[in-house]
């Protein structure tokens, strides 16, 4: 199989828990929890406040400018409080926290379909803005900003990432398997909005299922295609996405955009779909609870806004006597440690592993002298040397980490940390050195002003 | 219900492989050598084994202890390195010399260097090149196995003799406890198909020294010449074990090329060009200490950065061909040719001139033992006599000791002023002793001069001293007795250099081969 990239790694998938297991919604109950910041950019501004009656659908934040996103209420009821919460990054954010009143009554009904078949680009962009859709494979970029490149006509390949490499995440699966015919109407209307590009659909071979869905659905469709890419962890990054699709890898300094590339989860290109197609905004997206401790793991299609306490309750609970050690939201690899499972359910979370051992604890994996191995350097995806960055920012030498060793590329995906024999906290160190670096550079700029 | 969770930065996995992992897969992968070494050479070398690890490991725990460090003795390395050391000894070596040598390792070269990974030399190696220079005699005293010869396979085939290469391949042959090539090979190609260790780094040093030796070894692509030196010396045992060690080699792909090739060649140069059996070693050590600077300066490109990616984002995917070539690629191909061509040309323009100086340097040391020749001439007969001998050695008692040439010496009126010998002795301390004997027209010895000696400077070398060679001057006596406590009186005793009774015992043989062959086959007395 030659579709893939350089480097990456291959750590113990844990799909087998869930693969299998069909979408199931999950209503929620109680208090509901919405962040007003779940994107990249500006945090969106309350539209609502305390003692406001809301219903499903309802746009409860107000994006603020372009990059920024809104927020969209889930469940109809009360707004209690518009006020600091927790949520899954650890920090206090502004929240809009509605109490449920359990009838879901409905701004609309969402399940009529409305005519595209003459509808504008500039439409179809206005109508992903209004649903509040941003990059649902994680990082939160606003969905409508990604899609206004400069130049639409140099586009000449929408990838939608379906590849899910993170291990114990099996939801982008499982809405491939059912979904697949919305998946490829929303990759069609994005379409619309480049002439020249073609739409290739990446799947890792570890699901054959899905990739025989989506095959089925784009069959006699001439500007798609399915590509399935070997299962290796770093899979699903834009970047290594793009080098196994056009054979380029870009630097840091340039958008996928300048090479032609725009890449889009295909969670977000469903979303569009129910947005474009049905006026539906985004308020409920596919997640995985599972994890060794989970009694009965699974997929699901949540509410945004929900905890995960709740869903967990709701879902059957923990095993009998199970305690979970770490809770990671996102995949093991590059998802993140959460402090407390009461902490809300957001647009970007994708699902919430449960594990009774905590890999990364020292004692199990104590971290030793580094070896000079190089094993960082084989599975970087990015081509850089991490052994050496290591050493420069261990000696303070940001200097040659930035100029000598382009260590402002780096991804932070997580593959030296996995594989790193000594268990050197690599990542760390390189997000602290890139911190570093660009505050230092900020700094400057402003001493010129 | 709300657990307590564990907050940490991501990646949340690892992976299975630790330090500890790795190190003791090294371990397993020495095994083999280790115990073939032990099954051919005894009890002894499972002494010496454990002993060398041992110590190692108590080392590293004392300097653990004392200086309040984490322990690191656990992790493995220290056992790596102390069983390296006992595989790269002889067999025979006292006890003390692998509790040294591994103390020298673990403590100076590794612990005091900041520990594991930090090192600047491989530690086993340092610690045998320390040991080897400290106790010379005790670590290349081999061979119980073999009784006839106590030299190892390399020394051997230095010296231009014909080497087992099966035996060699088995570890039969003489040599340290890890001299079993099949052994190392399987351990060696274990650790790489696990990707322990760098393809790069050991099949580059193999190659190299391969294409090395095939260039400049004087005898061409001869498989039977390349195998034998590949098999002998630790080649294998350093290129797969010792220069693939993590701390001392490069991390680079493109670095552990450029350090392999570099290792590859000294390694030849040294086999070639030093006439020590144990040069491997220096050529590795030599390696590892140009790591830091390979490594400051062969940093590759990130993917975004290479030239094929900038080309293809600006669309111009087709290169000249030239520029299509990685450009260390290029630079190293470059300078190789040019050292390669410069080489050969140096070596084509001097081989004349370095050819005519031995003769001429022959000749010196020949009128010197024998005043008023002017001449010297072959004798027809006598070299027929040689020829049938075909470099064997001469006789049953005088050790390994061969005649390479009679000559008649004319004085300028083309009468015979005396007779001249060439006799080399195979017993020397490191490599072959050539002696010239004088003698006149009656068969008195005239007196020797050395046309080869290699001997251990202040010791062996002091044989040239007038002392020790004078006392063959003028004698007229059919053979030699070496006397070791000194004082000799009769004529045809000979006080041995002190400290070199090796050395002496050699040329006095020598001697007497020649005496012997001039008596019994030049003059038909016998």
């Amino acid at each position: 199989m030659n579709n893939t990239f350089r480097g990456g790694i291959h750590p113990e998938t844990h799909k087998s828990l869930t693969r299998d297991l069909p979408l199931r919604p999950v209503e929620a109950k109680g208090e509901m929890v919405f962040p007003l910041l779940q994107h990249i950019g500006k945090p969106a501004l309350p539209l609502v406040k305390k003692g406001d009656a809301v219903l499903v659908g309802q746009r409860i934040g107000e994006a603020d400018g372009f990059v920024s996103a809104h927020v969209i209420s889930s469940v109809s009821g009360k707004v209690k409080a518009v006020e600091k919460r927790r949520v899954q990054n650890g920090q206090m954010t502004e929240c809009v926290v509605i109490e449920n009143d359990g009838s879901y009554t409905s701004l609309e009904p969402y399940d009529s379909r409305y005519d595209v078949s003459h509808i504008t680009g500039e439409e179809i962009l206005r109508r992903i803005r209004d649903a509040g859709i941003i990059g649902l494979g994680g990082a939160g970029f606003p969905t409508h900003v990604k899609l206004s490149p400069k130049d639409p006509s140099a586009i000449r390949f929408l990838i939608a990432n379906g590849s899910e490499c993170e291990p114990y995440l099996t939801c982008t699966d499982q809405l491939m398997r059912t979904e697949s015919a919305a998946i490829v109407e929303g990759l069609e209307l994005m379409l619309r909005l480049f002439p020249n590009a073609r739409g290739v659909i990446c799947i890792e071979d570890n699901k054959p299922e899905a990739i025989a869905a989506m095959q089925a659905a784009v069959a006699g469709r001439q500007k798609l295609s399915v590509l399935p890419c070997k299962a290796k962890y770093g899979q699903g990054g834009e970047k290594m996405l793009i080098e196994t699709v056009a054979g380029i890898f870009y630097p840091a300094s340039m958008l996928p955009a300048d090479v032609g590339c725009i890449v889009q989860n295909v969670c977000t290109i469903y979303a569009i779909e129910r947005a474009v197609v049905y006026h539906e905004p985004l308020y409920r997206h596919v997640f995985t609870l599972t994890g060794d401790t989970v009694a009965s793991p699974g997929n699901f299609i949540v509410r945004d806004g929900m905890s995960f306490a709740e869903l967990l309750e709701a879902a059957g609970g923990l095993k009998e006597g199970a305690c979970p050690r770490k809770a990671i939201v996102g995949g093991p690899v590059m998802g993140m440690a959460i402090s407390s499972l009461s902490v809300p359910i957001q647009k970007t979370s994708s699902g919430v592993a449960l594990v009774s051992v905590d890999e990364s604890e020292v004692g199990q994996s104590k971290m030793t002298a580094c070896l000079r191995c190089g094993r960082c350097a084989t599975v970087c995806p990015v081509g850089l040397t991490p052994q050496m960055m290591a050493d420069a920012v261990s000696v303070g030498d940001l200097e040659r980490y930035e100029k000598k060793l382009y260590g402002l590329e780096c991804l932070a995906c997580g593959c030296c940390g996995f594989i790193c024999p000594a268990k050197r906290p690599l990542v760390q160190m390189f997000l602290s050195a890139k911190a570093e670096i660009l505050s230092r550079k900020r700094a400057q700029a402003g001493g010129k002003k | 219900m709300n657990p307590v969770l564990n907050l940490s930065a991501a990646p949340h996995v690892r992976d299975r492989w630790t330090t500890k992992f790795i190190m003791y897969a090294v371990c397993a992968a020495l095994l083999p050598a280790t115990v073939v070494g032990i099954l051919v050479s005894g009890f002894h070398a499972f002494l010496v084994v454990l002993v060398s690890v041992a110590s190692a490991v108590v080392t590293e725990y004392l300097f653990d202890r004392f200086c309040h460090k984490e322990d690191t003795w656990k992790d493995g390395s220290a056992v790596v390195t102390g069983l390296t050391l006992a595989l790269t000894l002889s067999p025979q070596v006292p006890l003390f010399l692998p509790i040294l040598g591994s103390f020298f390792a673990i403590f100076v070269v590794k612990c005091c260097f900041g520990g594991l990974g930090k090192n600047f030399v491989n530690p086993a190696l340092a610690a045998r090149c320390f040991l080897l220079i400290s106790f010379g005699t005790a670590m290349t005293s081999y061979g119980s196995v073999d009784s006839v010869s106590s030299a190892t396979p390399v020394a051997l085939l230095m010296t231009g003799r014909a080497v087992n290469i099966t035996k060699m391949f088995l570890g039969t042959a003489n040599g340290v406890i890890g001299s079993s090539i099949l052994a190392l090979l399987v351990g060696g190609l274990f650790l790489w198909a696990m990707e322990i260790i760098h393809g790069e780094i050991c099949f580059s040093i193999l190659l190299s020294f391969t294409l090395f030796m095939g260039l400049f070894g004087g005898q061409g692509f001869d498989p039977y010449f390349l195998l034998a030196h590949l098999c002998g010396g630790g080649v294998i045992l350093g290129s797969f074990f010792m220069a693939s060690d993590y701390a001392t080699s490069p991390v680079t792909k493109l670095g552990q090329l450029v350090y392999g090739i570099l290792i590859g060649i000294l390694g030849a140069l040294f086999r070639l060009k030093s006439g020590a059996a144990d040069s491997f070693s220096y050529s590795v050590i030599i390696g590892n200490l140009f790591v830091p600077l390979i490594d400051m300066y062969i940093i590759p490109k990130p993917f975004a950065y290479t030239r094929k990616a900038i080309a293809a984002r600006s669309h111009e995917e087709k290169l000249p061909l030239l520029r299509r070539i990685p450009r260390p690629v290029l630079v190293l191909t470059v300078i190789s040719v040019i050292a390669g061509v410069a080489l050969s040309g140096v070596y084509a323009m001097t081989k004349d001139i370095i050819e005519e100086q031995k003769r001429a340097a022959k000749r010196a040391s020949y009128k010197s033992v024998c005043p008023g020749a002017a001449d010297f001439e072959t004798d027809p007969e006598i070299d027929l006599y040689l020829e049938e001998l075909d470099g064997e050695p001469y006789g049953m008692t005088f050790g390994r000791s061969t005649i390479n040439e009679f000559l008649v010496a004319k004085d300028e009126n083309g009468a015979i002023a005396g007779y001249v010998l060439n006799v080399t002795s195979a017993d020397g301390f490191d490599g072959d002793i050539g002696i010239a004997l004088g003698l006149n027209r009656d068969g008195m010895l005239n007196g020797i001069s050395f046309t080869s000696l290699n001997e251990t400077p202040g010791m062996g070398m002091r044989a040239a001293e007038p002392a020790f060679k004078d006392q063959f001057s003028n004698k007229a006596v059919s053979s030699f007795v070496l006397n070791k406590s000194g004082g000799s009186s009769a004529d045809n005793e000979i006080d041995s250099v002190s400290g070199a009774s090796t050395t002496s015992g050699a040329v006095v043989n020598a001697v007497n081969a020649g005496l012997d062959f001039f008596h019994t086959v030049v003059k038909g007395d016998g």
